[in-house]
């Protein structure tokens, strides 16, 4: 695709095709430059919406009402406002502080996201949810090599674990934080958290006892080439 | 997780029964405007459960968001199932609004638009709105109903949008008010897809600083 900058305008007026705007979520996840300048597009496109303005019927005030009275609300986030401070601290505030990050996230692009073409996202932050809210949620944690921490909650109800690497350094663009489960010493590939610091769901754990992290050549490798920098036990 | 685990959100003795007891606030046919301060402030009271801060902003708002359904979506019931859906969204996800983040009003017309858009989009065949294209004729903000009272706001963004080259105009247009896909778009304007999305996004660029929105 041409330069995925150029889309911001027609993605912040729902001109995208569905495939497209999924492929740009993608982009905007990690692109910074983008996620600055959509709340401008986004607050200038729904400034168009004041021309628009139309007397209603009072039904829909009490129908919206009526709904209200019935229908639970997500519970409150935390928001990301200790992140910086706490992410070389291990335990909850780094868990609660990358929870928080994804829902940051979510409040620029995901609330936009509320739809059947942003179901990967939305699924995604449920599992996530999931996993992170479960009653045997467990924590751990490990130092790294090189610095920052590796830290995992798993459920084994859920079979599955939010890993997030805190502080990492960032690689180049050929190289990736990739993680392995462990299984009596054999690693097998568990996906990645990218470049830099960030978090991802791991969706088979069952039988490993810890998630361990290595530096891989981009897109992965099979096995690790690297030293692990630190494991974290399940 | 059931719902009967959690505390009820409700400020039942408050409100009186769900919402009807609320005496409405709105004072004029398109509803009460409420600052950006204010409105931020109901949004915020409402992800803490307060049915009546959120009775305020469904006030204040429901004229726009069932406005700018209809705009999109043509059918005024259809528009108003919309309405009602964004709303039940906002009360459900309020917790995720960060008022650091941008206006209430600009969050809530966010998710107006995408549903409105994905709504039309799901409701129609391309080829129904082409024809309706067709039959339209030329569609654009001279069509809006001059009986909706004018506020200053509106002469703003009519004034930007004047502004704009036409192209710019007609595709921010043509995506907005219609919800049109930029291939859609071009289609109708018999422009390059590539060209039409450097537009809209110049034309967002240059709508933005005339009305003076934060970037």
């Amino acid at each position: 695709m041409s330069d995925p900058h150029q889309l911001l305008g027609a993605y912040a007026v729902d001109a995208l095709p569905p495939d497209e705007r999924v492929t740009f979520e993608q982009h905007l996840a990690v692109c910074e430059t983008c996620r600055a300048e959509l709340p401008g597009f986004l607050a200038t496109a729904a400034r168009l919406a004041e021309t628009e303005t139309q007397p209603v019927r009072p039904e829909l005030r009490a129908t919206v009402m009526a709904l209200v009275s019935t229908t639970p609300q997500e519970r409150p986030v935390v928001r990301p406002l200790g992140q910086q401070r706490s992410r070389r601290r291990l335990g909850v505030a780094p868990l609660v502080a990358a929870a928080a990050s994804i829902v940051a996230v979510l409040a620029v692009i995901g609330l936009v996201v509320e739809n059947d073409r942003a179901e990967q996202l939305a699924a995604q932050t449920e599992r996530v949810s999931a996993v992170m809210t479960a009653p045997d949620a467990a924590e751990s944690a490990s130092e790294l090599n090189g610095g920052g921490s590796l830290s995992v909650v798993s459920s084994v109800e859920h079979g599955a674990a939010v890993v997030m690497g805190h502080g990492l350094d960032p690689l180049d663009d050929k190289h990736t934080y990739q993680l392995w489960t462990m299984h009596d010493g054999e690693a097998r590939p568990a996906g990645e958290i990218g470049r830099k610091s960030g978090m991802t769901f791991v969706a088979d754990v069952g039988g490993a006892d810890g998630i361990a992290v290595t530096v891989e050549p981009t897109g992965g490798s099979d096995r690790p080439t690297t030293d692990a920098l630190g494991m974290a036990r399940i | 997780m059931s719902s009967s685990d959690r505390p009820s959100p409700r400020l039942a003795a408050a409100s009186g029964e769900a919402g009807a007891g609320i005496p409405a606030t709105t004072a004029t046919p398109e509803g009460a405007s409420g600052s950006p301060a204010e409105l931020s402030e109901f949004l915020t009271r409402a992800a803490r459960g307060d049915e009546i801060a959120f009775a305020r902003l469904v006030d204040a708002l429901s004229p726009t968001v069932f406005g700018l359904a209809r705009r999109i979506l043509r059918d005024p019931t259809r528009a108003e199932e919309v309405a009602q859906e964004v709303f039940l969204q906002v009360w459900q996800t309020a917790a995720r609004f960060d008022p650091a983040r941008g206006h209430a009003k600009s969050w809530i017309m966010t998710l107006t638009h995408r549903r409105a858009v994905d709504a039309v989009r799901h409701d129609q065949s391309a080829s129904d709105r082409d024809r309706r294209w067709g039959n339209a004729g030329e569609r654009d903000f001279d069509e809006v109903d001059e009986t909706v009272t004018t506020r200053l706001e509106h002469e703003q963004v009519r004034r930007c949008l004047d502004g704009l080259t036409g192209l710019q105009r007609e595709a921010i247009a043509l995506a907005y008010y219609q919800g049109y896909t930029y291939a859609e778009v071009a289609t109708v304007l018999e422009a390059n897809p590539a060209t039409v999305k450097t537009r809209i996004r110049d034309g967002l660029v240059r709508l933005r600083d005339c009305l003076g929105v934060e970037s």
